[in-house]
């Protein structure tokens, strides 16, 4: 019965995206105007030149592209299902997480899980087009496409993890917007959304080792591109997968204050 | 006890901060805050057996809402101890959980982008209920709450008064022998609240559920409970039936005569109070604790006087429970 209540729960995202088609359109026409802007602009930006910050042309534009995709994996229209934490404070509703045989950090794991796997979809979707069209090139081994598979799996557990922090943040400050908004700006930014991060300076690099946000994308995706090299993912998936287990536990944390918070931020 | 609500010397303080007002008041309040301790719910005891209703009533801000959230395990009590069936909420929480049932108001369950059934369906997998179980239940619930209706609609296009009835039956899908109700029929039409209100006393006297009810709507009160408990500062004011509360709040009657010629002074009988005069119409109302009922009181005006017109008010719930509160005031002040 626990792997019912599992798929389910994790349905919830998908099934409400199927029923509002005009959503999913809205997805489909964003998603397409991204990567063709995308492989343009990085098309024209290495259109007199041969390799820039260590990357090839095709590096660069397939980097771009499958930041494009990845970044759909968690940019769910969850405000219009009205199933955020920052919704449930403000409605009052929170409570109904607490009057349930389920513990609120699972039913919010199992929904985030779903929203993956829907996300997931439409980027696989995206990456077989783009693939079939040459945009994006091919992993160099099947070994760094199982690698890039790991490393994309972990990244998505560390952003889960940041995301989770910010709701967290509801039950002491009702509001996390502000913070929201700077840190979409600081994820896209640092993740190498906006561009790869082999861009920018070597301080700015480093800066990013410190954050967990280059462990969501610029990881894996620097491994498919063959940026990172097999020889050191090792070190790279250990760096992600101890984000992981540091953002675990301080959530674990903060889940267990948030109970005692319930009452006086959820009316 | 299955079923069963038992409260004893429940007690739940919040602290807060005081905001100063004006500007540097709240620079003030930033550096330096004033701490406060409010006592939402202070030394309550009270029991509620296995399948019955009891209406727990007060005026906003009684702590009311309080009390049902550490029952239904949300909050822990400062002080105290309350168990309802048999398992301590606030310390077993899952247990809890799937004894209980709960409705906030107009705050909804439901998942807002899916059919109302398939939000019932989260829920049966959620509670482990058995289809066969959730298909009959579902049934039952529909013969009296016209569910299906609307229930493959979204349930961000229900009205609320179909989502409240949506609400009530998720919150009894998983046969819960407890049912909390939190002013479940606010903002309803006259309607829909007869049918919640027949659903609730199938409930209570066909499944035999228990059901702590809280409302400000007196007739609700009068139609479904046997027993109210009125809280008020967070104290328990009172605890009885209907009847006890109307013997000791409800003599608000009122006696309107017109006198014939004559009766320009006019000197009430023992236990009745004139309590307005505008030429020959009078209004006669009760004079402390030893007041005559309404019946004697008529009686005794048309002995005396010789009237010509003659009606009486009685009191409905709703001026029994605004004396009752009115009541209660100077009592809570004092604690």
């Amino acid at each position: 019965m626990a792997v019912l209540h599992a798929w389910r729960t994790a349905r919830v995202t998908p099934l409400g995206e199927l029923h509002a088609p005009p959503r999913m359109t809205a997805v489909l026409v964003r998603l397409t105007v991204q990567v063709v802007l995308v492989a343009s602009l990085w098309s024209g930006l290495y259109a007199n030149t041969g390799a820039k910050a260590g990357m090839s042309r095709e590096q660069a534009i397939t980097y771009a592209v499958l930041a494009v995709l990845a970044s759909r994996l968690r940019e769910l229209d969850q405000f219009a299902g009205r199933d955020t934490v920052i919704q449930h404070m403000h409605f009052g509703t929170i409570v109904y997480w607490y009057l349930r045989p389920l513990p609120p950090a699972r039913y919010h794991a199992l929904r985030a899980v779903g929203e993956q796997v829907y996300g997931a979809a439409w980027a696989l979707a995206g990456y077989a087009v783009c693939l079939a069209a040459g945009v994006v090139e091919p992993p160099g081994s099947a070994a760094v496409a199982g690698v890039f598979v790991l490393s994309l799996l972990l990244g998505q557990l560390v952003l889960y993890h940041v995301m989770l922090l910010l709701d967290q943040m509801c039950f002491w400050t009702v509001r996390n917007t502000a913070a929201m908004l700077i840190l979409i700006f600081a994820q896209n930014l640092m993740s190498g959304v906006y561009a790869p991060l082999w861009f920018f300076p070597g301080w700015f690099r480093t800066l990013s080792t410190f954050l967990p946000f280059q462990a969501t994308l610029n990881v894996p995706l620097s491994l498919y591109v063959g940026r990172i090299q097999l020889s050191d993912a090792g070190g790279q998936l250990a760096v992600q997968a101890g984000w992981v287990v540091l953002l675990h536990l301080f959530t674990r944390f903060l889940w267990r204050r948030a109970a005692r918070r319930v009452i006086s931020q959820g009316g | 006890m299955i079923g069963s609500i038992e409260v004893r010397s429940l007690s739940r303080s919040f602290h807060t901060t005081v905001r100063r007002p004006g500007f540097a008041g709240t620079l003030r309040s930033l550096v330096n805050p004033e701490r406060a301790v409010k006592h939402a719910v202070s030394d309550i005891s009270f029991d509620v057996a296995p399948g019955e209703l009891l209406a727990l009533l007060g005026p906003n801000g009684a702590g009311k809402s309080t009390t049902i959230k550490m029952l239904t395990g949300i909050l822990t009590p400062t002080s105290g101890e309350a168990r309802v069936a048999g398992v301590v909420p606030y310390e077993e929480r899952e247990r809890n959980a799937r004894n209980i049932g709960a409705v906030f108001g107009q705050r909804t369950q439901l998942w807002w982008d899916l059919p109302v059934k398939e939000s019932f369906a989260i829920l049966r997998d959620i509670y482990d209920v058995p289809k066969d179980e959730h298909t009959a239940r579902l049934r039952e619930f529909d013969d009296i709450l016209e569910l299906s209706a609307f229930w493959d609609t979204r349930v961000r296009h229900l009205s609320l008064g179909q989502r409240v009835r949506c609400d009530l039956a998720a919150a009894l899908l998983h046969d819960p022998p407890v049912v909390f109700l939190d002013e479940p029929t606010i903002g309803m039409d006259v309607v829909v609240k007869e049918q919640v209100r027949e659903f609730l006393r199938h409930q209570v006297e066909e499944r035999g559920r228990t059901v702590l009810l809280t409302t400000h709507d007196m007739t609700e009160v009068e139609r479904l409970a046997e027993r109210v408990v009125l809280i008020n500062h967070g104290r328990l004011v009172l605890d009885g039936s209907l009847d006890e509360i109307r013997r000791k709040f409800g003599s608000t009657w009122q006696v309107r005569a017109t006198l014939a010629d004559g009766h320009t002074d006019v000197v009430p009988p023992p236990g009745i109070a004139l309590l307005r005069q505008d030429g020959p119409q009078v209004v006669f109302g009760p004079d402390g604790p030893e007041a005559p009922t309404v019946h004697q009181a008529l009686k005794a005006v048309i002995e005396r006087y010789e009237v010509t017109g003659i009606a009486i008010d009685e009191a409905d719930l709703e001026d029994v429970m605004r004396v009752a509160y009115a009541h209660a005031e100077p009592a809570a002040e004092g604690v």
